[in-house]
């Protein structure tokens, strides 16, 4: 049984803790992430759910003063191993972020950004890997008459899409995402979830939200986080209807945090 | 406690279900009560009352849809709420046995009984006091008396093949009987079937409490005329 979900296992995460100078941010969460599976991360604000979704494809380097211990495993291999190639984990690992960040360029520069920098459009023309991606992210038919229109003049739920369209131009195998509808009015919320469920085809995503009832309706997976420790992580019927620990029942019910 | 308002609502729904069990608790026993006495004015006001508690049950209903649709409760919240629709559709069911044994009375009209009525008023007696302690398991979240109650339901089965014996050798013995005998064996197995559902009120405390869906006393092998 171990050895099947090993087996289904996109990311490991061993014995992790993670400290922000002295302060423990993240206290022993082993995971691990299944392949083509939502995973959510939900808790209260400061719990490290994003701490710990940075830790997944080491956007945390950059913050000075930070330690990690523990080991993350992608496909079996150690992401904090000296000679990690931190470019290409991220390029494997990719992110969006809880507000739009859209270069102020065109639409296609947008999507095109990742490609080009890393030479992915030898076999396929760069107009192809655009529209694939955008495609993908559910924006095509929405953009296609004029891409090379300013990015920044599409409506907010759009621009979170262009990002996921440029966070798959370049191939990812796992997708982060932080809060990813908190800045989007319900409708262009449910687009995106439903954007998620056909990403999971292809790709592995991790979510981390406040808002339970979209981890509920989009994820397969739940972790719930508090003070800095994996309380409970369960199926995502199971966790929502029967938790077995009581702070992530008050927590789900609305009593604690 | 920062749900105050929903827990309000939520404990506005439980005593709402509660007055609702009490008077199916009083159908079942008046209505045979009444057959018994052959009072058709009583099996009247019943049938009438019975009106009133389906109201009760889509009123309650209802308030579980708008907790469920403004408040989205989770785990145990979920359950909790899960459980009342299921529990006052139960006790609708077994208010309409209650209602059939009235309308039997009526049936049989002014011919005399056949025999004393003595074990339908106790499975009557029995049945009501399994459904008063199932909802009390309710609302104490007692899995341990909601699991012991369906074991009474063995001496209700028991009472029903007795009288269905007993109403056999009427017929038997003189086929003019025929309709009467059939009217209250109707009337024993609806009590027999009200004692059934009981247990589906028990299972859904255990729901409720632990989240396990599992049916109690599934052998039900009791019953004399069921193949």
């Amino acid at each position: 049984m171990l050895t099947d979900v090993k087996r289904m296992a996109k990311i490991d995460v061993d014995h992790l803790y993670f400290y922000y100078g002295e302060k423990l941010a993240l206290s022993d969460i082993s995971i691990s992430i299944r392949d083509r599976q939502i995973t959510a991360l939900i808790g209260p604000s400061g719990c490290g759910k994003s701490t710990f979704l940075r830790c997944l494809n080491r956007m945390n380097d950059t913050i000075p003063n930070t330690r990690v211990e523990g080991e993350v495993f992608l496909d079996g291999e150690d992401i904090y191993a000296q000679d990690t190639d931190v470019i290409g984990l991220r390029r494997r690992v990719g992110m969006v972020f809880q507000r739009p960040n859209c270069f102020p360029q065109s639409i296609y520069d947008n999507v095109a950004f990742g490609p080009r920098v890393l030479h992915l459009d030898t076999g396929h023309s760069l107009d192809q890997i655009v529209e694939r991606s955008l495609r993908d992210a559910a924006l095509w038919d929405e953009v296609k008459d004029d891409l090379s229109q300013d990015a920044l003049s599409l409506s907010l739920g759009e621009q979170q899409r262009l990002c996921i369209a440029r966070a798959i131009a370049v191939k990812p195998e796992v997708i982060l995402m932080d809060e990813p509808c908190s800045a989007l009015d319900p409708i262009a919320t449910l687009k995106i979830e439903e954007l998620m469920r056909e990403l999971k085809e292809a790709y592995s995503i991790v979510i981390v939200t406040h808002n339970m009832q979209q981890a509920a309706r989009v994820s397969d997976w739940t972790g719930f986080f508090w003070l800095g420790e994996m309380v409970e992580f369960d199926d995502t019927d199971t966790l929502f209807t029967r938790p077995e620990e009581k702070l992530t029942e008050d927590y789900i019910t609305g009593r604690a945090g | 406690m920062p749900r105050e308002i929903f827990e309000r609502e939520l404990q506005r729904l439980e005593s709402e279900m509660l007055a609702m069990a009490s008077m199916v608790e009083n159908a079942i026993t008046d209505s045979v009560e009444a057959l018994k006495q052959r009072d058709f004015e009583r099996s009247r006001e019943l049938i009438a009352r019975d009106r009133e508690i389906n109201e009760r049950r889509f009123k309650i209903e209802d308030g579980c849809l708008v907790a469920i649709a403004t408040q989205q409760p989770m785990a145990s919240d979920l359950r909790f709420l899960a459980a009342i629709l299921d529990i006052i559709s139960e006790l609708e069911r077994i208010g309409d046995y209650a209602k059939g044994i009235s309308r039997i009375n009526l049936m049989i009209g002014e011919k005399p009984l056949l025999k004393p009525l003595i074990d339908v008023p106790l499975m009557a007696e029995k049945a009501r006091s399994m459904l008063h302690r199932a909802l009390d398991s309710f609302i104490q979240r007692d899995v341990e008396l909601a699991r012991s109650i369906p074991m009474e339901d063995d001496e209700v089965d028991e009472l029903y093949n007795m009288v269905y014996r007993e109403l056999m050798t009427y017929i038997v013995d003189d086929q003019e009987t025929i309709d009467q005998a059939n009217y209250l064996l109707w009337a024993a197995h609806n009590l027999e079937r009200a004692a059934d559902r009981v247990t589906n009120i028990c299972e859904r405390t255990i729901f409720t409490v632990t989240g396990e869906m599992r049916e109690l006393n599934a052998d039900q092998n009791g019953l004399q005329n069921i193949s």
